[in-house]
This record gives structure tokens, C-alpha cells and sequence, in this order.
């Protein structure tokens, strides 16, 4: 409640600053342009990551489990990371073909605080049974079983991937797992850019479009995606580290890979963020929501989010967690709250996410 | 950095007895204008639970801690019991025609509130949907109104994830919505089972917990996630649902249910009807028992559907609209997270409508008497 006070004073500081000096307001764009923009240049080309990073990762498997060589352990591990960053970039695209099919919780099972996935897959490699490594098998077990949180555990086995006896079922699983990463990843990326397909969906709204009538629900869609990010990140990847009653293993730890799979959120969002061009829509005296937005994002983004400073940090010191929490929890509020009031979104309380 | 949930709950609960929320809704009145009640959230942020009069307008506001869901409420006592939202911990009960001070309980350890509770037809017990987040199972937590609300026994809610459950016209019988999902607080809002989810109607028998009739959704339905429930005049049961399936395989999200009666859907919309993306956020009965609303919080509509021919009678439009209750003998009374009360007829013409600014209505509304 103090934070949301400090929140709240900081805002008013700001807005009586603003006031005094004068906005100078930039060009409205349009609900269209923004869409466009936001699914060109953000959308597609990191699902299009996704795609192209997975495409090598059934190879990368199939190598080290052939020559079980340090190269090949050292290849899998940088593709498996690759393709973790590439869907950390995407997670919280939660409409269209990433809900479709389930395909979200097929790439990544987290997150499994009941420990889903490790007590499926430790059935699956007592059991060895042989159907569930037959081509297109695994997308008919369990979703917690088909993805990158399975796959990193087979990878990070005290027994290495390789072509002794002893990993050669746990070499079959992971090459099945791996292929259908990369068919998931692959889905995605056709279900958007195919002719009529999701992309043309966003892009061609209209009276006979069967999900968006009109661009302005285009807008809202990538918005709401925007605030379901940055609730995620805030919940589920920086909350566990300040609040320490609460029990949840951070995305992907056992590959190292917590920090780039923060960074690798955070620079999605803010690419949505600034394809979205909400800034634009805001009124001339609101000068002062632009100012706390953009100390927001400098202090989200000079976070690794485990506690230390960011590569890319544009503040020298390393932000307290706490902060970058409220941060971004604030960034969120004057997203709903101001942003999307200004640009005429429709955002409501009760639709954003459903109980 | 460990925040404690009975000190947090305690220390930042506020009553706001009987003072008015804004200067447009404060003039004149007393607790006995009280109509309906719903949680809500200020526009700086903060959450509490509005009664209201008939017109809208506000006669009183009681603060909360977190974000507030739906109300229990026991008519001939006129006691209501609000509940946190999904996964919250704390419940406030108070006397809707009298401002007297709230009391404010918790969940037990290892327990957290669903958000939805209910009365015994004689008060004197309050159930509660609960999440035993280690056993992975729903439960109805039993309160004792008398004892200050303690706890004092546990049901199966015989599925997992329970959300409304509704005291039937018979006094004996619960309906349980076992939207089938597992969720732990520690992972926040996240699903966690949309793929082996088992939602159910369980009919429950109140004083033993029994389990008396469940329907399970299964086959196309299977992530059909039953959320809320109402009964018509006849003793139907009737459900409104989330789908956690693909969108393009989403199915009619309304239906109904008996103890002795399969599971139906309603008959599709006409050709051209706006969809409802997928969500049913309230559902509410008539007063005369006959109509049936829905209300489809993403599409921003409510669906009027005739419970004795299951076909929809009309389909009102109001951006973000959730609580229902009923007004009248056949009209409704709407709320929307724009601050706006609408009262409408099942025919989706406009009776009135208030807007109150700088506050969002929660998902549900209650009529109080």
C-alpha cells in the first residue's frame, strides 16, 4: 500500500511538473497503423525467431546423441538457449494460434510449481515405452511432457545425451521432443502468416472478420497481450525473489538461462510497448505519464531480474527488485489507467482476465 | 520482504461506515435504500464492496485489502459476506441495512478463497469455494456465522477448482462449479492443468457434504470451465462457462442441469450474433424465475436466454458490462468496469442508466432485498 502511495505521489509530483511546463503533444496515429505496426514489425518477426531458432534444434539433439562429443553438448546447449530466448519473446502472446491447440503449454510448461512435468517424464523414462518416441507420438501425451521445460531436464541429466545404451531412450525422447518444438514453433508461424490467416486477421479487420470487427479491437488485442505480459513478468519472474514465502523455481533455471529468459521478456515488451505507440495517443498535459513511463522502463530494463544490473543497463546501479516490481506494476496501471483511456481503447476490469 | 497475510489484512482493511462515496450519489438516504451490492475498484487504485440504492447511487463503501469478488448474501438477516478474488485469503462480513463495523476472516492455512460463497437458508452457517493447494482438490469451507466466522469443517467440493456455489430453492442442496482448474498461489493466476482440466456441476448435499448428482464435462466439452450458476423457477440449474480450448472450437458457454436431468446447451444464436469470446463473467435469474442472463464480460454483452425453451431472447451490448442481478419481475440491473449501471429489460431495451466515475465495478452484483 505505501508503494502504491509512492506511486501515487510520484505521479501527482509529475503531473503538476508537466502541467506547469506545457506538453507539446505528438501526432495521433491511428488504431490501423499501430496494428500494423505492431504485428509487422514486433509480431511476426519474433515468432519468426521462434520458428528459425527451433528449426535446428531436433539436429542439435540427433548430433550430440550420435557423437556425444563436448562441440556437440556445447551447439545443443546454445540452441536450446536460443530457442528459450526466441519463446520468451512470444510467451505472452496469449491469442490466436498460441492459444489454438494448446500450443502454448506444449512449448514451455512453466509454470509447474506441482512439478507436473519432472513427475510425467520420470514415468516416461521408467516406463521406456517405445510409442510415445514414434514420429508425432508425444503431441498425444500430456502438454507438460512435449515441450522445452522436458527437454531441458533430459539435456541436463547427470548421465550427458550420447550414444551409449544408457541415454539411447532418453536420446530418442529428446530428438521426439525437440521435432515437435520445432512442428509447434513451426504451426505458429504458419497460422499467422498463411493467406487469411491470423495476420490478415489483425490487419483486414471488418463487418465480415469473424474476431475483430474493427481496428480499434485489433489495438485492444495487442494491448491486452502487452498488460499480460507485464503481469506475468511481475508475478511469476520477480515477485518469487521478494516474496519469500512464495515456492517457484524461476523459467528455466537448470540451463542458467533465468536471467536471459527476464531480458529476453523485457525487450519484447518494450518492442510491443513502442510499436504500440500508446505514448502518442496520450493528451498534451499528459506529459508527465511519458516521463514516469520512460523511468519505468529504464529501471525494468536495468534489471537482470534475479537481483544484479542488466548488459544493457542504462542506470549504473542495480535496481532493488521491490522496485522494478512496483515499476512495472505502475507501468501497467498507467497503461490501463491513462494510456489506453486517451487512445479510446476499450480495456476493461473485469474482461482482462477471467475468474 | 515477506508480506504476512492476517497482518497485511488487518492492518490495511478500513470500514468506511456510513460515509458516501461521491458528492453526486451522497445526498439523502438511509441504509434501508440498500438494493445491491458489489466490489469495486477507485480509480487510484484501491478496492472496496458499494452498496447501492436502486438508482445506482452509493449509500455506503467499506475498503478492502486486495481486489474483492463476489458477495454471499442471506436476505431475511440481510448479512453479506464478501470474498477476495482468486487466489485471495481474506473475507469481510457485514450487515448490509445497518452500518455496523465489519468482521474480517481469513482462510485457514494451506487454503486460499475462489471468490464465491453461500448462505444457509437459516444463516446461521456461511460455505465458501476453497483451493486445498496441497491436496489439489476443491472444498466448501464451513463457517460459523455466530462464532465470528470461524471456520468449523470442510465438504469435497468433489472436482477441483470450485468456483460460485448456489444454495438451492430447496435449502438442502448446494450447486458446486467445479471449473476443473488447478491453480497454486505461488504461480499466481496461471492455470496450470488447462490440458487434463475435469470440470464438473456437482449437486452436493449441504449438511453431509454428499455427493448427490455430478455432471462432468467430457468429450467436446471437456474444457468447458464451469465458473457460475443460477437457478430458474422450475429448480433448474443453470451454468455459464470460461473456454479453455482452442477459440475456434468454442462451444455455447450457457446451459443447464438437474439432479435428475442431463447437462444441455442453449440452441445457438441466430446467424450473425456477436460471439462471446469465449466467457461467461455472472449469471442471474428474473425475479418471476423465467429469464436467465448471461454475461460475456470480453464480448461486452449480456445474453437473455428463456429457461423454458433454452433459446435466446435477445443480446444487450455494454462495453466490459459483468454483474447482473435481477430488477423487477423480469427486468435486470447490469454493471460494468466503466463505472456504469444500466438497468435493461430481457428484450435488451435501456430502462436507465447511471455512469459513476472513477470507479470500476467488479464482476458480479448482488441484489440485497
Amino acid at each position: 500500500m505505501m508503494v502504491q502511495q509512492t506511486i501515487r505521489i510520484t505521479l501527482s509530483i509529475l503531473a503538476l511538473c508537466a502541467h506547469a511546463a506545457g506538453g507539446v503533444a505528438a501526432e495521433r496515429p491511428t488504431y490501423a497503423a499501430v496494428v500494423q505496426s505492431a504485428v509487422e514489425k514486433h509480431v511476426i518477426p519474433r515468432i519468426d525467431e521462434l520458428k528459425a531458432a527451433a528449426y535446428p534444434l531436433p539436429g542439435a539433439v540427433g548430433d550430440l546423441c550420435r557423437t556425444g562429443s563436448a562441440a556437440a553438448s556445447e551447439t545443443l546447449s546454445s540452441q536450446f538457449g536460443k530457442v528459450v530466448v526466441a519463446y520468451a519473446g512470444v510467451d505472452f502472446l496469449r491469442f490466436g494460434p498460441m492459444l489454438e491447440a494448446g500450443r502454448r503449454e506444449r512449448l514451455s510448461f512453466w509454470p509447474d510449481p506441482r512439478g507436473f512435468m519432472n513427475r510425467q517424464l520420470r514415468l516416461i523414462l521408467l516406463n521406456k515405452d517405445q510409442s510415445i518416441v514414434q514420429p508425432g507420438a508425444i503431441a498425444k501425451q500430456s502438454a507438460a511432457v512435449q515441450g522445452l521445460s522436458a527437454l531441458e531436464i533430459l539435456i541436463n541429466k547427470d548421465v550427458p545425451l550420447g550414444p551409449g545404451e544408457a541415454s539411447q531412450f532418453r536420446c530418442a525422447l529428446a530428438e521426439t521432443i525437440a521435432l515437435n518444438v520445432a512442428s509447434v514453433a513451426g504451426e505458429i508461424t504458419d497460422e499467422w502468416e498463411k493467406p487469411g490467416g491470423w495476420k490478415d486477421k489483425m490487419l483486414q479487420p471488418g463487418p465480415n472478420n469473424d474476431t475483430y470487427k474493427d481496428a480499434s479491437e485489433c489495438a485492444s488485442e495487442l494491448v491486452k497481450a502487452l498488460l499480460v505480459g507485464l503481469s506475468l513478468t511481475a508475478d511469476l519472474q520477480l515477485k518469487p525473489h521478494i516474496d519469500p514465502k512464495l515456492k517457484l523455481a524461476p523459467p528455466y533455471e537448470k540451463s542458467g538461462l533465468q536471467k536471459a529468459f527476464y531480458a529476453a521478456s523485457i525487450a519484447s515488451l518494450r518492442g510491443l510497448y513502442d510499436a504500440l505507440a500508446l505514448e502518442d495517443f496520450l493528451k498534451p498535459d499528459k506529459d508527465w505519464v511519458k516521463n514516469w513511463a520512460g523511468g519505468a522502463w529504464r529501471t525494468i530494463e536495468a534489471s537482470d531480474g534475479v537481483g544484479g544490473r542488466s548488459e544493457k543497463a542504462q542506470r549504473a546501479d542495480a535496481p532493488p527488485l521491490r522496485e522494478v516490481f512496483d515499476k512495472m506494476n505502475g507501468l501497467r496501471k498507467l497503461v490501463v489507467g491513462e494510456m489506453t483511456v486517451d487512445a479510446g481503447l476499450t480495456v476493461g476490469f473485469n474482461e482482462l482476465d477471467g475468474d | 520482504m515477506a508480506i504476512d497475510r492476517r497482518s497485511l489484512l488487518l492492518g490495511t482493511i478500513a470500514f468506511a461506515g456510513a460515509a458516501p462515496f461521491g458528492r453526486a450519489f451522497a445526498a439523502g438516504g438511509s441504509e434501508s435504500d440498500v438494493a445491491f451490492v458489489s466490489a469495486a475498484r477507485r480509480a487510484a487504485g484501491d478496492f472496496c464492496v458499494l452498496l447501492l440504492r436502486a438508482d445506482g447511487s452509493v449509500v455506503r463503501e467499506i475498503g478492502l485489502s486486495g481486489r474483492g469478488h463476489d458477495i454471499a448474501i442471506h436476505r431475511p438477516s440481510g448479512r453479506v459476506a464478501v470474498f477476495a478474488r482468486r487466489p485471495g485469503t481474506f473475507a469481510v462480513a457485514f450487515e448490509a441495512l445497518r452500518a455496523t463495523p465489519p468482521q474480517i476472516f481469513a482462510a485457514a492455512e494451506g487454503r486460499h478463497f475462489y471468490g464465491h460463497g453461500a448462505f444457509s437458508s437459516d444463516g446461521r452457517l456461511l460455505y465458501a469455494s476453497e483451493n486445498d493447494i496441497a491436496g489439489a482438490r476443491g472444498v466448501i469451507g464451513i463457517y460459523d456465522v455466530a462464532r465470528g466466522y470461524r471456520k468449523i469443517g470442510e465438504h469435497p467440493s468433489h472436482g477441483m477448482g470450485p468456483h460460485e456455489i448456489l444454495l438451492l430453492a430447496d435449502g438442502k442442496t448446494l450447486a458446486v462449479a467445479n471449473g476443473g482448474l488447478d491453480t497454486v498461489p505461488d504461480a499466481g493466476r496461471e492455470n496450470l492443468n488447462v490440458d487434463a482440466m475435469e470440470a464438473s456441476l456437482a449437486f452436493v448435499d449441504a449438511e453431509s457434504g454428499r455427493l448427490l448428482t455430478k455432471h462432468a464435462m467430457t468429450g467436446d466439452l471437456k474444457s468447458l470451465s464451469i465458473r457460475h450458476v443460477t437457478q430458474d423457477a422450475t429448480g433448474l440449474v443453470w451454468f455459464g462457462g470460461q473456454w479453455e480450448g482452442a477459440p475456434s472450437e468454442t462451444p455455447q458457454l450457457v446451459g443447464s442441469a438437474g439432479r435428475d436431468r442431463e447437462l444441455r446447451l442453449i440452441a445457438p444464436p441466430a446467424l450473425g450474433a456477436p460471439e462471446l469470446k469465449g466467457y461467461i463473467g455472472s449469471m442471474a435469474v428474473s425475479a418471476d424465475g423465467r429469464i436467465i442472463a448471461a454475461s460475456a464480460p470480453k464480448a461486452g454483452h449480456v445474453l437473455y436466454v428463456d429457461s423454458a425453451t433454452s433459446s435466446i431472447i435477445s443480446q444487450s451490448a455494454l462495453k466490459d458490462v459483468c454483474g447482473i442481478a435481477p430488477e423487477g419481475r423480469e427486468d435486470f440491473a447490469t454493471s460494468s468496469g466503466f463505472g456504469v449501471m444500466r438497468f435493461e429489460t430481457a428484450r435488451a431495451s435501456v430502462i436507465s442508466e447511471v455512469e459513476l466515475h472513477d470507479l470500476a465495478f467488479d464482476n458480479h452484483l448482488r441484489r440485497v432485498v
